[in-house]
Parts: structure tokens; sequence; C-alpha cells
């Protein structure tokens, strides 16, 4: 689920970037939270971090002893996107394994499905493998399938989300 | 929420913070990031740093999976949707999924039906015509 989240972090302007005042200062903050934020990328909590939406207010600066670096606080709205289990989803299949496949979806790259969850689905494998099902239904590269959301794991290192989806329950599998 | 108790989405039992946090639906992360985007090649230095590939990855998903383009058509969405007492959570799942029937809907949103909340089946598919006719005038 995407969300919109209202966040508060510290902005370090470094003391060489504080010669010139007034907008020049608020562009250089807006313009690191930026780039903190694109750097974050992800986080256990709240999901991967997409887009910062509005800056709000930006607080009093604190000066650093040592290095001369002055914080701010800056509080701001961004979207988010976090994985909940028992969310029921839309993603593109992009690698096709006899275990199972992987989706993606949004921002998550490894979505797995394996071929236990896959209700009746069968393994056909060749140059091009798939899963077929009794009604001939396709799962191959490229289809969307709806799937339930079984659990996911965050991957600190990485900064990226392992998600388990399902495809047993109504009204899940190839969407066309 | 006890902290033993299994998150799970399907029943509303979702952590707090998102309980209380805006959902958004595909169509309207869309149109808030395809405004981002612009905005971004507007501005003088090095775009294409300030674009992570978290950005880029969820601009082409909701850009394939929005049901709704048109801006009116995605405000009157929402605005139609929570006429129904919905959680914001619900409300974003049934906006994204675009149930055809009301069977299916359940499917999608099984806590519509539960916690003792007053959405009988004649209320469901009405809520679904209204989406559905949004999606035929935009």
């Amino acid at each position: 689920m995407y969300l919109k989240s209202n966040l508060s972090w510290n902005v370090v302007i470094p003391a060489e970037s504080l010669d010139a005042g007034g907008l020049m200062l608020q562009k250089a903050i807006i313009t690191r939270l930026m780039a903190d934020f694109a750097a974050k990328k992800a986080t256990k909590d709240l999901g991967y971090f997409l887009a910062l939406s509005t800056v709000g207010k930006i607080g009093e600066g604190k000066v650093r002893k040592q290095s001369g670096d002055v914080i701010f606080p800056v509080d701001f709205s961004c979207v988010t996107f976090k994985v909940l289990p028992g969310e029921i989803l839309e993603g593109v299949v992009h690698k096709i394994l006899k275990p199972g496949v992987f989706l993606r979806c949004g921002p998550v790259e490894t979505i797995f499905l394996s071929h236990q969850k896959m209700d009746d689905y069968q393994f056909v494998p060749g140059e091009n493998p798939y899963f077929m099902n009794g009604k001939s239904s396709k799962i191959e590269k490229g289809v969307v399938l709806r799937f339930l959301v079984i659990g996911e794991k965050f991957v600190e290192i990485e900064k990226d989300f392992r998600v388990v989806g399902s495809l047993e329950g109504d009204y899940l599998g190839p969407v066309s | 929420m006890s902290a033993e108790e299994e998150e799970n989405a399907a029943e509303l039992k979702i952590p707090d913070e998102f309980l209380k946090a805006k959902c958004l639906m595909n169509c309207e992360v869309s149109l808030i990031l395809e405004h981002k985007y612009e905005q971004l090649q507007q501005m003088a230095d090095d775009p294409m740093n300030q674009m992570s590939q978290v950005f880029e990855k969820s601009l082409q998903y909701v850009k394939r999976f929005s049901r709704y383009k048109n801006p009116d058509a995605v405000r009157q969405v929402r605005e139609i949707l929570s006429r129904y007492q919905l959680a914001e959570f619900e409300l974003c799942v049934l906006g994204n999924l675009c149930p055809e029937t009301v069977e299916e809907a359940i499917a999608m949103v099984p806590s519509i039906k539960t916690r003792g909340r007053a959405h009988d089946d004649e209320a469901i598919e009405k809520m679904l015509n209204d989406l559905s006719l949004i999606k035929k005038f935009e």
C-alpha cells in the first residue's frame, strides 16, 4: 500500500555551504533533504521512500561544535510504500523457475510465489518455461498476477524487502 | 493492538501508524510522482541524481496500474468511496483493484463484511456501480 507519511528529520548543512544567507540557505536545506531522502531507500517500519511531497517547518539550526556544521530539524510529508501481510496486490511476473515465480510490484523486485501456493498450476519446462493449470490459464513472463501477501522480511544490508505471496483464494491469479 | 497479535491486513489488523496514515491509491500516487518528475526535470542541477531507483520503479508501476488517469476522476473516486464509511486502507484497495461484483469486492477486502458494519450486499453493489460509472465517463 502506498502511504502519505509525515516525518521529521535532521538535515546537516556543512559549514562551507553557509556563506550565503536567506533563500540560498533554504535551498541548500531542501536540496540536502532530497539527497538524504533518495539515499535512505527504505526502512523496516516505513517501507520504501518514494518521493518528498511537501516541506513544512524548518526549525532553528544548531551548530555542531567540532565541525561548524549546522543541523536543522525539518518537517516534511512524503510518499512511502509498504507491503502489508493480508493485503492483495497486483504484480508482474519477471522470472519463472521450477520452485515458483518471481514478481515485481512497485519498488519491490523480489516477491516469491511458491509453486505450492499456486493452487493447481503445474510447471512446464522449456526454453521459455511457464506454469499452467487445468483450465489452460497460463502464468508466463510479463503476466499480471493478483496475489495475496503472506509475509515480508526486511534485509538490512540491502535495505530491501523480500515478500512471499500466494494465489490460494478467490479471485486471485492472472489478470487480463 | 497487542504485540503478539499477528498483522493481517485482511482483518484490518494492521499497525496503528498505518491506520492513521493516509493511504493512497495507485492513481493518486501516479499524479504525485508524475508532477514530481516534471519538477525534477526543470531543476537546474542534475535531475537524474535526485531520482532514486525506488522512485523510477514506482512511477512505472503506478502508471501501468492506475485505473483512473484523469485527475478529476481520481478525485471523484475518493469522494465516492469515502461516503461508505470505509477505513483508508479498504478505500484504496477497492480503488486499486476495482472489483466488478459484490463477491469479488468481499474477497479483496474481507473486512468490509466483518466488524459488525452496516455493509449489506446492496450498499456494496451501489458503491461498485458508482465506481464503474466514473470509469465510463472518464
